[in-house]
């Protein structure tokens, strides 16, 4: 095992591509490829598709969301501690504790109004 | 001899042999490698109707192919292959045409990391649990651009349910592997297992097992969380548009998946390769995914779906909690000293 492993993960990469794409380009060779106005439709239980499907919909996840952005960097340093636990003292690992308490209060706030259906 | 570059046919020869029979190319074309996958993924696509039709009192394929209908997935297959790629009008071409091949991409990738025996693995990199979900947790977000290039008002809402779905069950999944780490002290896949030979880490960090088990459920959207796709109401869901080629390159990215986060399951808290040794290690890890991956499955013949705001809520405050709470219950185990004698 003298490769380094990223190099090994490119070439891995690679043949994924390599064979994986003539999945879908052979079939665009040999299949009937003619465009019908009927046939192409979008598919709307059988009806003439009307009006724009590509609409705006008003749902309010943003509390969901702003809670994911949090969590999601707060996961990136629990994973940077949790790495060197063991090494840490637990006084060091305090901190850690002590902050994953504290953001159990805004967590519980913004659950609260995310979790209040009149705001959907 | 093996001569670079080769100037004679016999030196031609060897560095071909040299290269096919190095450990790399081994590991990436046959054993953990396409081979493998792509065996898996039929097998997966057959055992998955064999097993649903046994619970069903219903009779599953049974006619092409030998005993079970077991070339079954193979005439799927080629019927899918040899027929007509249909692209609706309106449709953004190159992002229909692109997003199947790049989920089959993203799906296939982290298994470069997945060590299936102590010397069974692609690359063997530091940040391999990282490497993992940064891979998985672009699905959301090509699934949504694929209903969004369909065109099509089916798609374009199961995809929005497919994001916000995967957005809530991607935290818990993400924090519950915490116990984990902190059991292991590493996030290289192989140091895991190691970790893993004395005790599997089901037994100390249960409770993470369990929400890392549900948020899978639903990051993979089986039943019962399969909303993204509910039939009653939304045909097919996010692909209801896709046919042919495209249908099968879903397909094997979803079952891809499905294969890749039972595994993760295995190496995270089934001990991954180890087991008595009358068996070889990649022999194990195969046995023990698929006994996740069938009861990954079974649900999907038993209970009915579940509504998008019971869905939302259990995944934000029940798991969410839950996976907080067991990060202290880890660090009172591994402190009060109960694991020492299985070297934690």
């Amino acid at each position: 095992m003298a490769l380094n492993p990223w190099l090994a993960i490119i070439i891995w990469a690679i043949i994924i591509i390599v064979l994986t794409g003539p999945m879908l380009t052979l079939p665009m060779f040999w299949s009937r490829m003619k465009p019908d106005p009927f046939r192409d439709m979008p598919f709307e239980s059988g009806q003439v598709p009307q009006g724009e499907a590509r609409h705006r919909l008003v749902m309010q996840y943003y509390p969901y969301l702003l809670m994911f952005v949090v969590f999601d960097v707060v996961g990136m340093f629990l994973f940077a501690w949790g790495i060197s636990f063991t090494r840490l003292p637990l006084n060091a690992s305090a901190f850690v504790i002590l902050f994953i308490v504290l953001l159990g209060a805004p967590l519980g706030y913004a659950l609260k109004l995310a979790l209040n259906k009149e705001n959907w | 001899m093996v001569v670079f570059p080769p100037t004679t046919p016999a030196e031609l020869i060897a560095l071909i042999l040299r290269v096919i029979t190095s450990h790399t190319f081994i590991t990436i074309i046959i054993f953990p490698g396409f081979i493998h996958l792509t065996l898996v993924v039929i097998f997966l696509t057959w055992y998955e109707r064999k097993l649903l039709a046994r619970i069903q009192l219903r009779i599953g394929p049974l006619y092409a192919g030998g005993p079970g209908g077991i070339l079954q997935p193979l005439a799927d297959g080629v019927k899918l292959i040899f027929k007509e790629v249909m692209i609706p009008y309106k449709a953004s071409k190159p992002l229909f045409l692109g997003i199947p091949l790049m989920m089959v991409f993203l799906s296939a990738l982290p298994f470069a990391v997945i060590p299936f025996g102590q010397h069974w693995v692609i690359a063997n990199i530091d940040v391999g649990l990282v490497f993992v979900f940064a891979m998985t947790s672009l699905f959301p977000s090509m699934i949504l651009i694929f209903a969004w290039a369909s065109n099509s008002k089916y798609p374009f809402l199961g995809g929005l349910r497919s994001l916000f779905q995967q957005v809530a069950y991607e935290i818990p999944m993400w924090i519950s592997t915490l116990s984990v780490v902190l059991l292991a002290g590493s996030l290289n896949l192989v140091d895991i297992v190691k970790a893993q030979e004395k005790m599997w880490f089901i037994v100390p960090a249960f409770l993470s097992f369990i929400v890392f088990f549900i948020a899978i459920m639903a990051e993979l959207e089986r039943l019962p969380f399969d909303l993204p796709e509910a039939e009653p109401e939304l045909v097919a869901g996010w692909y209801t548009e896709a046919s042919g080629a495209i249908f099968m390159l879903i397909f094997m990215g979803l079952y891809m998946k499905l294969y890749l986060m039972s595994s993760l399951v295995t190496v995270l808290f089934l001990g991954g390769w180890w087991g008595p040794a009358f068996l070889p290690q990649p022999v194990w890890f195969i046995i023990k995914t698929l006994i996740v991956a069938t009861f990954i499955i079974i649900p999907r013949g038993v209970y009915p779906r579940i509504r998008v705001d019971m869905l939302i809520k259990t995944g934000w405050t029940r798991l969410l909690i839950i996976a907080l709470a067991n990060i202290f219950l880890t660090i009172l185990l591994i402190n009060s000293g109960l694991l020492a004698a299985w070297g934690i």
